[in-house]
């Protein structure tokens, strides 16, 4: 009896002593395996596993190809830094992404570079987890190179708390073999002479037919902001940049323009009628579905790609022809082991064998004055993919205003602005009750956030 | 002398109960006091804060539950859970209930239907979402179709603000009905069948079988999945997250759901946990009635 229980105690000490030493074991091996895949990847690579740094990356999956494009980024870095590595995982996106930086911050689990969504970069950057990168940003690039939209964005009262990835922005896309066949001609892409929001409505009131709506995409959140600037109008007292200024008459022409295009004209289907159906707005407007497509500039990688006959021209104008442009920004976790090689790696991100990939396939724009000029367009722009209208519109992406969604502390601002347009674009208040709740939810929400 | 005296008190240790009943209970009871207890203390202190994770908590008094109670959107998404509420549990019960009777009397494929009817419960919600969305399209879906048949025109379902919460009901009806049935079933072993024999006997109908008997005797059981249901759909989330994202507007967002993105989106988690004292409330309050009418009904029977 005592000798079976000595037994017993023998045993479970033995077996716990075996996973505890499983447990400690674990790391060492990972490292030889690091070091192993290091010394096969590249000669350089160091013998010591302790010299290399590895960093971890966070961003989200706009499509396959721009996940590619960034291992792509990564491999290129790693062979010119043999001492770093990257993983990288791409993740959630919209606010499920928000809130999975959130969790993971509270945790302390934030990785060392993420993809920092412009809408959330000032709520994170306030509350001191992003690295402050004004230094080191400063030695290396300047403020005043970054176009405007990309410029005022990233500039938080004076500070830097990550870089700018590209710019892009809301333009319009066009199917001319169904301009052609209702005998409408062409918009001019030249910013300075094009259609007015009254023109462009009667254009696409002419290209409806039975099977083809003559235009889609107003009625999307993330085009109100372009639109409502052309007018004059603005979500955020430009004064300051902060305070809700959403409530005006320059707003509610623009908003009201938009329903009128559907509800008055008959030109635009119903917003809900794109997930009716399972198709995109780009699917839509690629079968022929819709001849005029107001959409994001990233869009021209996938059109590009296909054989369509397309043309792109900048958005109805109201009292000025605008766009405005925004892209996620690239931010270091402040508490970082390895500020210098983050940095570093934030700094290839913003180079140009990175950018040149994305932007010469039509899914990024440059956001550098720099590659603006004729030598800079070199460097990325690609007839096949890019085509004359968008070499007639780059001072109009020059020179586009900042998206002001990134202008607050808080996403419940951006989303009462949407869920409150959105009751009214489907008829259930009116449009003054909507954005008079907007704002005083804008003003709510922006007041418990500067608390 | 004194080595007897230690070991004929450690034999006697060793044999009280007491000590042997925590010890068993300790994985539970440790659990409760981890995920139970402790956060819905520290939920407590944390709604009279303000606090985003992030940064350190600040106390801020009862200022969030006055913000509450100026907060639209909260009694907006308050009414929504209600209304949510109404539709599925009574609707709920009552369907699983005929069901569960109706499985209790027929002869062949007895298993075979209580899987069938119990597999969405098991099934995950992710899952019955991407389901029930193509089930609603309303140009391809089923259930437009179905309708047709009656002269019911095409609904837009989930991206119509007036039956957004409606089919989110539907839903949840659909899903949870397979769970009480089986608790129902439960319940009708229970009842001895001699009282079916001699109503029998007396020429009584199925119906006043039903209701005089069944019913009655099932009390018991049919409170405790009453209250249970009841508070399971006070805490919907999972569907209107999947689904709807609450919208369109805020048509069909629910407390659970305005608690998680002030929680998780908008920095807000001070006012999130007073958010869930309000849903807490709601719970412990209708819990304590039907506990009275529980108690109440126990007198008559």
């Amino acid at each position: 009896m005592k000798r079976n229980s000595f037994l017993t105690v023998l045993l479970i000490g033995s077996l716990s002593l075996g996973l505890l030493a499983g447990c400690g074991s674990a790391p060492s091996q990972d490292a030889g395996m690091r070091n192993q895949a290091g010394t096969e990847g590249a000669d350089r690579a160091r013998s010591d596993p302790g010299d290399i740094v590895e960093l971890t990356f966070t961003g989200w999956e706009a499509s396959p190809l721009e996940t590619e494009a960034v291992e792509k980024g990564i491999k290129i870095f790693e062979e010119q830094n043999p001492d770093i590595k990257v993983s990288y995982t791409p993740g959630l996106s919209g606010a499920e992404y928000t809130a999975k930086l959130l969790s993971a911050a509270s945790a302390g689990s934030l990785p060392d570079i993420m993809f920092m969504q412009s809408t959330d970069y000032r709520a994170f950057a306030s509350k001191g987890i992003l690295l402050d990168v004004t230094d080191r940003f400063s030695g290396e690039f300047s403020l005043d190179d970054f176009i405007d939209s990309s410029r005022e964005i990233m500039d938080f009262d004076g500070k830097v708390y990550g870089v700018s990835s590209c710019s892009v922005m809301p333009i319009i896309y066009y199917n001319k073999d169904l301009f052609d066949a209702a005998g409408v001609d062409y918009p001019k892409s030249d910013p300075s002479n094009c259609w007015t929001m009254d023109a462009f409505r009667e254009v696409a009131k002419k290209l409806t037919s039975d099977d083809v709506y003559g235009c889609y995409g107003f009625e999307v959140d993330g085009m109100w902001p372009a639109l409502v600037n052309e007018n004059n109008g603005h979500y955020y007292d430009p004064a300051d940049k902060a305070t809700p200024q959403f409530d005006t008459t320059e707003n509610k022409e623009v908003f009201q323009a938009i329903m009128d295009i559907r509800s008055v004209d008959g030109s635009a289907p119903d917003a809900t009628t794109l997930s009716n159906v399972g198709m995109t707005a780009l699917q839509m407007f690629e079968t022929g579905k819709i001849a005029m497509l107001c959409d994001g500039s990233w869009s021209l990688q996938e059109l590009a790609a296909t054989d369509l006959n397309i043309g792109m021209a900048p958005l109805p104008s109201f009292k000025k022809a605008s766009s405005s442009g925004q892209a996620h920004l690239h931010c270091i976790n402040a508490k970082t082991e390895h500020p210098e090689e983050a940095w570093k790696f934030v700094k290839f991100l913003s180079g140009e064998e990175y950018q040149t990939e994305m932007i010469s396939t039509g899914l990024w724009m440059p956001n550098r004055k720099s590659w603006y000029t004729e030598d800079g367009l070199k460097i990325w722009y690609r007839k096949d993919v890019h085509g004359d209208d968008y070499m007639n519109m780059l001072r109009y992406f020059e020179d586009a205003q900042a998206d002001e969604r990134p202008f607050t502390l808080t996403t419940e601002t951006t989303d009462a602005i949407t869920e409150e347009m959105q009751l009214f674009f489907s008829g259930d208040k009116s449009l003054n009750d909507a954005m008079s709740s907007a704002q005083s939810r804008m003003m709510d929400a922006y007041r418990a956030s500067i608390q | 002398m004194s080595g007897k005296a230690v070991k004929i008190n450690f034999k006697k240790k060793l044999n009280r109960d007491d000590g042997w009943a925590w010890l068993m209970l300790a994985p539970n009871v440790i659990g409760f006091l981890m995920f139970m207890l402790v956060p819905m203390a520290a939920t407590f202190v944390l709604s009279f804060m303000q606090y985003d994770m992030l940064t350190p908590a600040r106390f801020v008094g009862s200022d969030n539950y006055k913000t509450l109670i100026h907060d639209p959107i909260v009694w907006e998404v308050t009414w929504n859970t209600i209304v949510y509420t109404i539709l599925t549990v009574p609707i709920g019960l009552c369907l699983s209930l005929l069901l569960a009777v109706a499985l209790d009397n027929i002869r062949h494929f007895k298993r075979f239907f209580r899987g069938a009817y119990f597999l969405p419960s098991i099934t995950s919600m992710v899952v019955v979402a991407i389901v029930w969305q193509w089930i609603y399209n309303p140009e391809y879906g089923i259930f437009n179709w179905v309708l047709s048949w009656f002269g019911i025109p095409a609904q837009k379902w989930l991206t119509s603000s007036a039956t957004s919460l409606l089919s989110l009901a539907i839903v949840g009806i659909w899903k949870k009905l397979g769970y009480d049935m089986i608790i129902f079933l439960g319940g009708l072993q229970g009842i001895s069948t001699s009282y079916y024999e001699a109503a029998q006997l007396d020429g009584a109908s199925k119906v006043q079988i039903f209701l005089r008997i069944t019913v009655p005797l099932l009390r018991p059981t049919i409170m405790f999945a009453f209250i249970m249901a009841m508070i399971s759909s006070f805490q919907v989330f999972d569907q209107v997250s999947l689904m709807t994202k609450g919208g369109p507007g805020r048509s069909s967002s629910v407390l659970v759901h305005y608690l998680y993105q002030n929680a998780f989106q908008y920095f807000k988690m001070g006012y999130a946990c007073a958010i869930a004292y309000l849903l807490f409330a709601i719970v412990l309050i209708l819990t304590a009635i039907n506990m009275r009418q529980e108690k109440r009904m126990r007198e008559i029977y």
